[in-house]
């Protein structure tokens, strides 16, 4: 399988600049009030997320392999591209500047580490029916929770500013109610994804009595990370029904939640992968 | 000749946590003033109450009673104060710093949200309440008929109050930030004062699915319930409509709080935690502090939306010294025209005086004269009057002149600033 080539990388690193651009024009729109800043940001926005697609379809077209879940690159530049389609159904439907300037940043991180994981330890995985359903769900599910912990890091900051009576706030963060909303929306979308993630990958270990985890795979640091994200997330889920979880504990659990899924997917990458081989 | 003076207490100097417990209702005002007089029958007074302010103006004789310490007595006594617990938050004035300082309290100068046209409806209401319990008198009713008139050229005539956002429209703003939509909330008013029904004209342009008016007084809660198409709810049924309410704005003249934590624990409880907005603008306060630590209540008070009113007001300042010239021109007209009047008496009294003299020593003189005609008596009577007036003229001259200097009658006019006429208590 190709690796990723220095040009695609080169190109790759041409939509990160534009994202990080995109992102300080979107902080200056919504802390300033700025029209222009947005202009300016809508258009590295869209021209960044033009080149990561064309970067996704150049790398597939190299590896003969149109599912881009096959190595660590393409993953993370799919997962990166789901979260700027996120921002990008968000700008049109209901725009929530403020809510680019906490998303783009994580798209930022995730394309350096595609850079980064995808160049220097290709991470290859056996092409089963179940890895497919394994690797879209779970990528798909910490997209939503990206989005999660963007949500609730901002309900935390709103919350903050409100209860300092603050006295203009700096950032236009959007009301409490829409960001719980937003928080509570996209976890209900990534928890069936996280949940059926995790049961794939079950079935993935399961399958094989010989796989790489060994006997004793429910002590893996992975296998229990992604369970306490499940857990987390499952909490955050039932808010409604348990309200005292609501509100800025709701919002806190989303930012531990994904901050935990960061660190499953840092275990996955420094870890056998659990899948058979 | 008369001495005035004015002890207060305002946001400058006491937290709202102080200047609840000095805070007169109505009622209590008129109590105090009658008080007041009983105890200080020879003064003049007028107690000006706000949400900020707590002031007693005083006029009294230059040797009289009260002075400052038994006003801050009085002040104590009638709240039931320590000493200690207002020490360091009075301030008072003597003299022209008073009528400075009324002249600028009338037209917003010194209040917390600069331009805010409230404050002169209540220096009215203070003056007419004193005025209708005869507890002003030859200088408390110039002073605060001055005062009103300089509030309304100020108004008028400057753009103090232009671009100025009003409490409750920074209540909405916060409302905003804490809920996306208003279509399916709940508005409860508790009160039906002036405060709640600005406060709820503005909730109302957000069309809420409910709005509810809890009164004391149900034909109170009714009338206003009306006028802005909600639904009066009785008093005592108050904490299962809080259960049911997004945004309370209470407002009451209750002297306790109200809504207290241990028992909004309770309704949060019921309430599943739903997030709740309180916006507390009465003084006292209703809503104790410790529920705003409570999770998913916001809390805002009178000071915490002032503040922010008060920080537009930086585009206001070239209005502020246009204001202040208004305020200057009016003080020094006032004390000029005020010294005329403290004079008029002194002048007829001198007259009288040295005319009885003149008539008295005529009388002796005409007496060695049993034949003088009445011409000539006319002409001699004439001519000590004159004579009188030609010696007077001079003095009574100087007496203006030195009374417009500002010299003639220090006790009441003396010059600003003086170091002891602005001292905090």
């Amino acid at each position: 399988m190709p690796e990723v080539s220095l040009l695609q990388l080169a190109v790759l690193g041409i939509a990160v600049a534009l994202f990080a651009v995109a992102t300080v024009a979107f902080i200056i729109r919504s802390r300033q009030g700025l029209a222009r800043a947005e202009r300016i940001g809508r258009a590295c926005f869209w021209v960044g997320t033009l080149i990561v697609v064309g970067t996704l379809i150049w790398h597939s077209a190299d590896r003969e392999r149109w599912l881009p879940l096959g190595d660590n690159f393409s993953a993370l530049v799919w997962l990166a591209l789901l979260l700027a389609l996120f921002i990008a159904y968000m700008q049109r439907t209901r725009p929530l500047v403020a809510l680019n300037g906490f998303l783009l940043p994580i798209v930022v991180v995730l394309l350096i580490g595609a850079g980064i994981f995808g160049r220097l330890q290709p991470h290859q995985y056996v092409a089963t029916a179940w890895t497919g359903v394994h690797l879209v769900t779970v990528y798909a599910g910490s997209a939503a929770f990206a989005v999660a912990a963007a949500g609730g890091l901002m309900y935390l900051l709103a919350n903050r500013r409100l209860r300092n009576k603050s006295t203009m706030p700096s950032m236009n963060l959007g009301s409490l109610e829409r960001l719980e909303h937003l928080t509570l929306y996209a976890v209900t979308v990534g928890f069936p994804l996280l949940t059926l993630g995790l049961i794939t990958g079950l079935v993935l270990i399961l399958s094989d009595p010989k796989n790489s985890l060994g006997a004793r795979w429910f002590t893996s640091p992975k296998v229990l990370l992604a369970f306490c994200v499940w857990v987390i997330y499952g909490l955050v889920l039932h808010s409604p029904l348990n309200p005292s979880f609501r509100g800025r504990r709701a919002a806190l659990l989303s930012v531990l939640g994904f901050v935990l899924m960061v660190g499953t997917l840092i275990a996955v990458q420094f870890m056998p992968s659990g899948a058979p081989h | 000749m008369r001495r005035l003076m004015l002890l207060g207490i305002n946001h400058t100097t006491a937290p709202l946590e102080v200047r609840e417990k000095i805070s007169f209702s109505a009622d209590q005002q008129r109590l105090a003033l009658e008080l007041f007089r009983q105890r200080f029958p020879d003064s003049e007074c007028v107690l000006l109450s706000t949400c900020n302010r707590v002031e007693f103006y005083t006029a009294r004789t230059l040797e009289g009673q009260p002075g400052v310490k038994e006003m801050a007595d009085f002040l104590g006594e009638f709240h039931r104060l320590q000493p200690e617990q207002l020490k360091g938050h009075l301030y008072h004035k003597t003299e022209r710093a008073v009528i400075e300082h009324l002249f600028s309290v009338a037209c917003s100068l010194d209040s917390m949200v600069l331009g805010e046209t409230q404050i002169l409806g209540q220096v009215r209401s203070a003056y007419d309440s004193a005025h209708q319990l005869q507890a002003t008198g030859p200088l408390l009713n110039p002073l605060f008929q001055r005062a009103l008139a300089v509030g309304k050229q100020v108004m008028a005539e400057t753009a103090i109050g232009e671009g100025r956002l009003s409490v409750a429209s920074v209540a909405v703003d916060y409302a905003r930030r804490i809920f996306d939509r208003f279509g399916d909330k709940t508005v409860l008013s508790i009160g039906a004062g002036k405060m709640s029904i600005l406060a709820l004209q503005h909730f109302k342009e957000l069309v809420p699915k409910k709005l509810l008016v809890c009164n004391r007084d149900p034909a109170k809660a009714q009338a206003l319930a009306q006028r802005f198409d909600g639904d009066p709810v009785p008093f005592e049924t108050l904490y299962d409509h809080l259960v049911a309410a997004d945004i309370v704005i209470t407002s009451t003249g209750a002297l306790q709080p109200i809504i207290v934590k241990h028992s909004f624990e309770a309704i949060l409880k019921r309430r599943r935690y739903r997030p709740i907005f309180l916006i507390d603008i009465a003084l006292p306060r209703d809503v104790e502090a410790a529920v705003g630590h409570l999770d998913n209540v916001y809390l805002c008070n009178l000071d915490d939306l002032q503040q922010v009113v008060a920080s537009t007001q930086t585009t206001r300042h070239d209005a502020m010294d246009a204001a202040q010239k208004i305020v200057g021109d009016h003080v020094e007209e006032f004390i000029v025209h005020h010294r005329a009047r403290e004079l008029g008496p002194v002048i007829e009294r001198l007259q009288r005086h040295y005319h009885e003299i003149a008539r008295q020593e005529l009388q002796r003189t005409m007496g060695k004269f049993p034949d003088m005609s009445d011409s000539e008596r006319a002409h001699l009577e004439d001519l000590t009057r004159r004579i009188v007036n030609k010696i007077l003229h001079e003095p009574i001259q100087a007496m203006r002149q030195r009374g417009h200097a500002g010299d003639i009658d220090e006790s009441l006019f003396a010059p600003h600033p003086h170091p002891e006429q602005d001292e905090r208590v």
